[in-house]
């Protein structure tokens, strides 16, 4: 499924997924204008003439423990206190409380033993995978998703970004989230590598990881943490 | 609307009877805190004295309060105030539940719900953020409150909360209780619902809740908060030697040790060491199963849950396949009373039992409480096993129930220990089947019904702390008068833990005395356990202190099972806490600047008028005499094995008298500026609370002490 036990190249010494490295080295390198800037995503112009978008690999990921979590949602509150200055669950950008009585799936006839507060207690966070190509990203029509440059977390420019939802539609987990009251998109930043998220919980079940370390956990079959790709 | 902080500033106000839904302004009763003291000054308001719990004039207010929603750390509760129909005089009262309800309501966009009137046939009330209807119920009309909870998620989405009843709710149970989530009940409003033909209350919510403050000046009050806060009640002291306590403490609510797991969690957790210093252990303290349950409960603990933004878990979730044999699902949770109420259903204990051998105890509370939950039956404060046990050991059923009814029980399973008995009395009492179902009509009428007389409110073994049907909840052994005056005060079962949050710490007596003198005034506000002495001034402070954060709590709304923060664990601060957070974090999120004294006297304000709704219902002014006056069994001496009484005020007893009552009473009165002689709000504490209109209210019915 991942690309992540391939070796990357860097680029701007990040790293780089093998498949982002091809479309600069073998199809069409050679007679590209490669437009950078620092923090954001890089657009590619192609030999071709089309254009690209490449991103730079985040330096980590968040990561989801349903075996330690509470479901307290101090996670959610942190999280949007710190980005947003007021406290609301649906704007989160780690979902707790929309799996929380029936997991994932949400509910059906057998509830009772599925996922979630109603059934077998496990409480599923869907996080933001910073996904190496991210459909979030590739999906804004104004390019108001940028790479963090710090971090390179995928993250949104609130003053571009038009609200249109695209963003939130495009990502298979749904964790890009229109903020109703302001009008805009938001996801997950990592603020800046330390998450607040990460900080508040009381278990220990949310960890900020390297990069390679969180893929393991988000995309591969042990998965634990979100909905399994 | 101007910007609103804390508060959403909306409340929505439904009429059943007509279909009316409107929308009302929180801020105009600011005065009144939010959730409790709001609702208070709704019930006064709206409410007429003589009106019943069950009537269409009743209204149910479900409340939340600045706090809520937030993330204060343990501000997730709900509370529901609404006329009690387990009160013989149809008292007002106030029930509350933890969970998830209350900060997905404010997300919503809503502080409060106010529901009046009386639907023609069962509705349910639909929330999705500004959007609110009233939908047809028909076909949940019957459901358990699980049953309920999944069908309004799979109408509103995944997100959605519910507060729902079971079917004790609808067939109106006194008795009966509101639930949320997997084990959230308030207990004695579940019939006002049912009374209403509502079911349920669904609530999806995509809005926030701002804070008036900088987030950083609110991460710093929090991560402050964080490091005092102790476990389950405010419980500081482990309850085996850590490297990092001074103490420890066998009966405290914070169990976690090295080697002492989730046992049921994939794979176990540890719950360990928990040093105070990292706050990524705070959630793993109480392991509250093996506190709840015993120690064979730890190997079904999948996880410990709790409530919106609290980092002390203290419900324990359990997965027992044995409950799978009764056709039962295998996961059950809850805590405390959630547990030994049903358990105590079972008045001769539970002994082995169908071959579950050393856990039939654990197996036979958890059809209890699975039942309990589902058909919504509320155990009033576990005073309905000691019901159950008194009317049986005095021959009360064989004498009020017909023959072939008493014959129809299984009392052998019930005197053997056999806990499928209450597999056959949840299903009597939630569907009222019969004469013996009336046992859950609360002690105040089945004491009337079955004409049980003195010997029955008078028996110590059945804990009734007042006339008004209610039992103990930590009153008398809870900081002598301290306790005893708190439970004297309500219309139910106190449900009071601001005094227990502190001397239930666990800290040893001479630094809870010290921190008392601090702030009470004198060491002597606290006796120590067993060792007890007379009334004075400073218990009077504590216990007034007591009662005001306590509705000051269910106004923020805040957990007063863990609130306030009057000691840490912090010894290099002498074990001191903070009392003044409530009022530091009303300021920051809200934007009004209140003192901590001047919230507590917002509290009082709330609870002067609590007492007048009081006077004006009960049609009688003299409170000291038809109110607040104990049962006898708590004012007559204990005897030692010899037979010898034991003085009251000697080492060894808990035991109080009539006269240290009465003093007690009048030094309570004083501190609230009521009349000292019947105990109701004098005109002057009326005028001083800011309350002149419910002076001249009372006065014109002449109810106002001259």
């Amino acid at each position: 499924m991942s690309d992540s036990k391939e070796k990357r190249v860097g680029l701007f010494e990040q790293e780089q997924s093998r498949r982002d490295f091809l479309k600069l080295s073998g199809k069409s390198a050679a007679g590209a204008f490669v437009a950078l800037f620092l923090g954001s995503a890089t657009t590619v112009f192609a030999k071709d003439g089309k254009e690209y978008r490449v991103w730079a690999t985040p330096t980590g990921a968040i990561v989801h423990d349903p075996n330690r979590c509470v479901g307290c949602k101090r996670c959610e509150v942190a999280c949007t206190v710190k980005n947003d200055g007021k406290a609301s669950a649906y704007l989160s950008r780690i979902k707790v409380s929309r799996n929380q009585n029936f997991g994932v799936k949400g509910p059906s006839s057998a509830y009772a033993k599925a996922d979630g507060q109603l059934g077998n207690f496990r409480i599923v966070a869907e996080v933001c995978r910073q996904c190496e190509k991210p459909a979030c990203g590739n999906a804004c029509p104004v390019g108001a998703i940028y790479t963090d440059a710090k971090t390179n977390a995928r993250v949104v420019d609130a003053n571009k970004c038009v609200g249109c939802g695209a963003c939130a539609r495009a990502c298979a987990w749904h964790i890009p989230t229109v903020d109703v009251e302001a009008g805009v998109s938001t996801k997950c930043t990592t603020c800046g590598g330390d998450p607040a998220c990460a900080k508040s919980c009381p278990t220990g079940a949310i960890r900020y990881l390297p990069f390679a370390e969180a893929e393991k956990f988000l995309w591969e079959t042990d998965a634990v943490s979100g909905a399994t790709a | 609307m101007a910007n609103v902080y804390g508060y959403t500033g909306k409340i929505l106000r439904v009429d059943l009877t007509t279909g009316q839904i409107s929308i009302d302004d929180t801020l105009k009763y600011k005065d009144f805190i939010g959730g409790e003291g709001m609702a208070m000054k709704i019930m006064w308001d709206e409410v007429a004295p003589g009106t019943k719990a069950y009537d269409a004039a009743n209204k149910i207010v479900f409340g939340t309060g600045p706090l809520c929603g937030t993330g204060v750390p343990c501000s997730g509760r709900t509370n529901i105030t609404s006329l009690y129909p387990g009160s013989p005089f149809n008292g007002v009262t106030s029930s509350h539940m933890g969970g998830y309800f209350a900060t997905e309501l404010k997300y919503a966009g809503w502080d409060m719900i106010v529901i009046e009137g009386k639907a023609a046939s069962p509705v349910w009330l639909r929330i999705e953020d500004e959007k609110v209807t009233i939908e047809d119920a028909r076909w949940m009309w019957g459901k358990g409150i699980f049953d309920t909870q999944a069908m309004i998620a799979s109408f509103m989405g995944k997100e959605a909360q519910a507060a729902a009843i079971g079917q004790a709710g609808e067939n109106m149970v006194n008795l009966s209780v509101i639930r949320t989530g997997a084990s959230h009940s308030a207990g004695g409003h579940g019939g006002v619902m049912g009374s209403k033909n509502l079911k349920a209350v669904g609530v999806r919510g995509s809005g926030s809740v701002k804070i008036a403050a900088d987030p950083k000046e609110w991460a710093e009050l929090d991560k402050f908060l964080m490091s005092i806060i102790g476990a389950n009640n405010q419980q500081v002291v482990p309850t085996t030697p850590q490297p990092w306590a001074e103490f420890s403490d066998k009966t405290s609510r914070w169990t976690a040790r090295k080697g002492l797991f989730w046992g049921a969690a994939t794979p176990p957790v540890e719950t360990g060491e928990c040093d105070p210093k990292d706050p990524q252990t705070v959630g793993l303290r109480t392991q509250k199963a093996v506190f709840d349950l015993g120690a064979g409960a730890e190997k079904y603990t999948v996880r410990m849950g709790g409530c919106s933004h609290c980092p002390i878990r203290c419900h324990s979730q359990l997965n027992i396949p044995q409950l799978e044999k009764y056709g039962l699902d295998p996961y059950v949770a809850n805590t405390c009373v959630g547990y030994s109420g049903p358990r105590g259903v079972m008045a001769y204990g539970i002994k082995e039992f169908d071959g579950h051998g050393a856990d039939s105890s654990i197996v036979g509370n958890a059809i209890g409480t699975s039942l309990a939950d589902d058909y919504g039956v509320w155990c009033n404060y576990a005073q309905i096993g000691r019901d159950v046990k008194y009317c049986y050991d005095k021959g009360v059923f064989k004498r009020v129930l017909s023959a072939e009814e008493y014959a129809s029980i299984p009392w052998d399973k019930l005197v053997k220990g056999d806990a499928t008995f209450l597999i056959d009395f949840y299903d009597r009492v939630a569907f009222k089947k019969g004469e013996f179902s009336h046992i859950a009509d609360g002690s105040a009428w089945i004491a009337e019904r079955w004409n049980l007389g003195d010997e029955y409110w008078d028996d110590k073994a059945g804990k009734l702390w007042t006339r008004g049907g209610y039992p103990v909840h930590h009153s008398n052994e809870a900081g002598a008068q301290v306790g005893a005056l708190i439970s004297c005060f309500s219309n139910r079962d106190s449900q009071n833990h601001s005094h227990m949050n502190f001397i239930g710490s666990k800290l040893p007596i001479n630094i809870q005395k010290k921190i008392a003198g601090e702030i009470f005034g004198s060491p002597d506000a606290l006796d120590a356990p067993s060792d007890y002495k007379p009334m004075n001034i400073y218990k009077a402070r504590f216990a007034a202190w007591s009662l005001n954060r306590s509705i000051l709590h269910n106004s923020l709304t805040l957990c007063n099972w863990m609130w306030p923060m009057s000691v840490s664990h912090i010894k290099e601060n002498g074990y001191r806490g903070d009392t003044g957070l409530e009022a530091k974090f009303y300021s920051l999120a809200t934007g009004f600047k209140m003192t901590e004294k001047q919230l507590d006297e917002a509290a009082a304000r709330c609870f002067t008028l609590f007492r007048a709704i009081t006077v004006r219902q009960m049609g009688n002014s003299d409170l000291r005499k038809n109110h607040d006056q104990t049962t006898k069994w708590i004012t007559k001496a204990d005897k030692d094995k010899d037979g010898k009484e034991i003085k009251q005020f000697t080492p060894g007893t808990i035991q109080m008298t009539e006269d240290d009552m009465a003093i007690a009473r009048t030094m309570l009165y004083k501190e609230y500026g009521w009349d000292e002689k019947t105990g109701a709000p004098s005109r002057a504490s009326l005028l001083k609370y800011g309350l002149g209109d419910v002076a001249e209210d009372l006065a014109k019915r002449g109810l106002l002490p001259a």
